[in-house]
């Protein structure tokens, strides 16, 4: 998943990066409303947001997110755990909420769950045809046989199927699992479609010609 | 100090305003209903007394002249028979005429012996009669006019006793009167004290949660409550302020070296694994700690209590080297950040001293029993540990762990107690009822 994580203290911020792109997730980490406003409109398969940031409000940015339409899945981090302000953060549109101090481990599996929900899934595994995957082991399965996947692959992989059975535009994709490198390597997207191709079988991925890539939802 | 010598030490409850003033002011009604009815009952006895005296005395004049004028026309033994018969006899009178001290006329209800000797006039009694004697114009003779002591009596009893029930009446009426008025007049402090207890200290309703003084002489008591709570508003918004910021300050690093850790984790090298994993349970403990007495100081808010799964929460809670035992269903009501401290200090009471299994058991009423098959403690020291716990002297006392356990359990309205035990170690920590801290 690519996730954009807003935190602006430099010891959490970087261990919740490091630990999360350790699970194969494209992570992009600012410290500040100013970092996100350079970093444009980028597609996110969820949010991870601190309340508090040295020039302003994670959750008025998030309220005004949803004001606009973006349902991207959303998870406030925060150190204020009073039910009132529980209340307030899921009000504002987060998906979840998680009071610091927590394990980077239950992080990791509430991002599985709102992505599992907002695919409309109820376990963390997915067949597609001949195809299963397993979102919290992060690792694919062909006919019963384990295939060896890329970290890249995997996001390739997920990234089509928390979006099947729609069409997923080729520089969506690319923003997705490449995260801000997409522009520097135009060719890697086709690179790891091919791979997944030669492993999981060639009607897994399909290629709408001029639009981009789906999988089918079984 | 044994545990249960702590119910002695609670304050008795304080005397009742409205109870006092009510028994003193029925030992007043009863003391002036009898005064006034004793009073009543002297007077009216003088006053009906005085009356019927002055009735013997003009009845006395009356048959004087009857008997001076008719004296043959008057019924009576020594009267004429044939002759027209006056019969001025009614029940509670009797008469004589005596002449050398022979009674020589008589009414029928009058004895046949003089009522009195001597010819003196005047009020005189014997023992059935009051007479008064009038002598006789002619000389030589006296007439008596007696009236039964017994009417009289009967005549002064009844009047006296009903002025004195009637002012009986009144008093007890007074009385029932004035305690109503009384718990009417007490009531705005009832009402003060309701309004007391449902302060919500927040800034905002500080200076108009008590409203308007009902009477008088409660606004000395309403302004000085109304400066308390301006500055325990003020007060607790500055400790709101100082736990938010202390709580981001805190929580924060903590999650971020929790995170440094688990990443370091994923690839350090094998001798380090142990070494960094046991870094990371002392930082989950820790970070349940900071929760806790965030939570616990966290003055002028409500706890955040909900059903807590005890196998869930202990599973969170970090403790090497400690097998615990609790039943997967086991629930209690509680806040579960709170508890979570609670059970991780006991947890590492435990394993300090030497523990290496702990059960958790739940008990009536939503107590929760911890016991452990470390090698317990003294029963000198357990009671004086009590003693410090009942007290909450714990400076010096106890230990964190018990201390915070304490502290959990009385902010759940229960409290902590260590049971006797054969071995091992034991807390009873008391959750009290769960609509109290709801």
């Amino acid at each position: 998943m690519r996730l954009l994580l807003l935190e602006d203290d430099a010891l959490l911020g970087e261990g919740l990066r490091d630990y999360l792109r350790s699970h194969s997730h494209v992570v992009d980490w600012c410290r500040s409303l100013l970092d996100l406003q350079r970093l444009g409109d980028e597609p996110f398969d969820a949010w991870i947001v601190d309340w508090q940031l040295p020039d302003g409000s994670g959750l008025q940015w998030l309220k005004g997110r949803r004001a606009s339409g973006d349902p991207t899945p959303a998870v406030m981090l925060t150190a204020r755990d009073r039910l009132a302000e529980r209340l307030e953060g899921l009000d504002a549109g987060a998906d979840d909420y998680l009071v610091k101090p927590f394990a980077p481990e239950e992080l990791a599996a509430r991002l599985r769950a709102i992505s599992r929900r907002s695919a409309g899934q109820a376990q963390d595994r997915l067949r597609l045809g001949d195809v299963e995957l397993d979102f919290r082991g992060h690792s694919a399965w062909r006919a019963g046989v384990r295939c060896e996947l890329t970290g890249r692959e995997w996001a390739v992989l997920e990234a089509l199927a928390l979006r099947a059975g729609r069409i997923v535009p080729k520089n969506e994709l690319e923003r997705l699992v490449l995260g801000s490198q997409s522009e520097l390597a135009s060719n890697a997207l086709e690179v790891h479609v091919a791979a997944l191709r030669r492993k999981l079988g060639r009607e897994l991925v399909t290629t709408v010609r001029g639009m981009g890539y789906s999988v089918a939802r079984t | 100090m044994k545990p249960e010598a702590g119910a002695a030490t609670r304050a008795a409850s304080p005397p009742s305003i409205r109870r006092r003033i009510s028994v003193a002011m029925a030992a007043w009604s009863a003391a002036c209903g009898m005064a006034v009815g004793g009073a009543v009952w002297l007077a009216a006895s003088y006053t009906v007394d005085a009356l019927l005296d002055d009735v013997l005395r003009a009845s006395a004049g009356l048959m004087a002249e009857l008997v001076a004028v008719r004296p043959r026309s008057i019924q009576g033994q020594a009267s004429t028979v044939g002759e027209p018969v006056l019969n001025p006899d009614i029940d509670r009178f009797a008469w004589q005429v005596v002449a050398n001290e022979q009674v020589v006329q008589r009414s029928d209800n009058a004895p046949k012996e003089a009522l009195r000797m001597g010819l003196d006039a005047g009020f005189s009694n014997s023992a059935q009669w009051r007479v008064y004697s009038l002598p006789m114009p002619d000389g030589g003779k006296v007439l008596h006019v007696g009236q039964y002591r017994a009417d009289r009596d009967k005549a002064r009893g009844e009047v006296t006793l009903s002025a004195a029930v009637s002012a009986l009446v009144v008093a007890l009426l007074g009385y029932f009167w004035l305690t109503r008025r009384l718990r009417q007049e007490l009531q705005p402090l009832q009402t003060l004290s309701d309004r007391v207890a449902a302060w919500s200290l927040r800034t905002d309703q500080a200076g108009q949660a008590l409203g308007e003084p009902e009477r008088e002489e409660l606004r000395s008591v309403h302004t000085a409550l109304a400066t308390l709570a301006e500055r325990l508003a003020q007060r607790i918004a500055a400790e709101q302020a100082f736990n938010a910021h202390a709580a981001h300050a805190l929580r924060t690093p903590l999650a971020g070296i929790d995170a440094q850790l688990a990443v370091a984790l994923l690839d350090c090298p094998p001798q380090l694994a142990e070494r960094l994993q046991r870094l990371r349970g002392a930082t989950a403990r820790l970070q349940a700690v900071v929760a806790a007495l965030l939570a616990m100081f966290r003055s002028g808010t409500e706890m955040q209590c909900g059903r807590v799964n005890l196998c869930e929460l202990v599973q969170r809670l970090p403790m090497p080297g400690l097998q615990v035992h609790v039943s997967p269903e086991l629930e209690v009501w509680a806040d579960a950040d709170l508890l979570a401290a609670a059970l991780l200090n006991l947890l590492d009471n435990s394993q300090r001293h030497g523990a290496k299994q702990v059960w958790l058991h739940a008990k009536p009423e939503g107590h929760l029993l911890v016991s452990d098959d470390g090698p317990g403690i003294a029963q000198t020291q357990r009671l004086r540990l009590q003693q410090a716990l009942d007290e909450q002297a714990y400076e010096g006392s106890t230990g964190l762990g018990l201390m915070l356990a304490d502290r959990v359990a009385r902010m759940h309205n229960g409290r902590l107690r260590l049971l006797a035990q054969p071995a091992g170690f034991a807390v009873l920590i008391e959750l009290g009822p769960a609509q109290l801290h709801q």
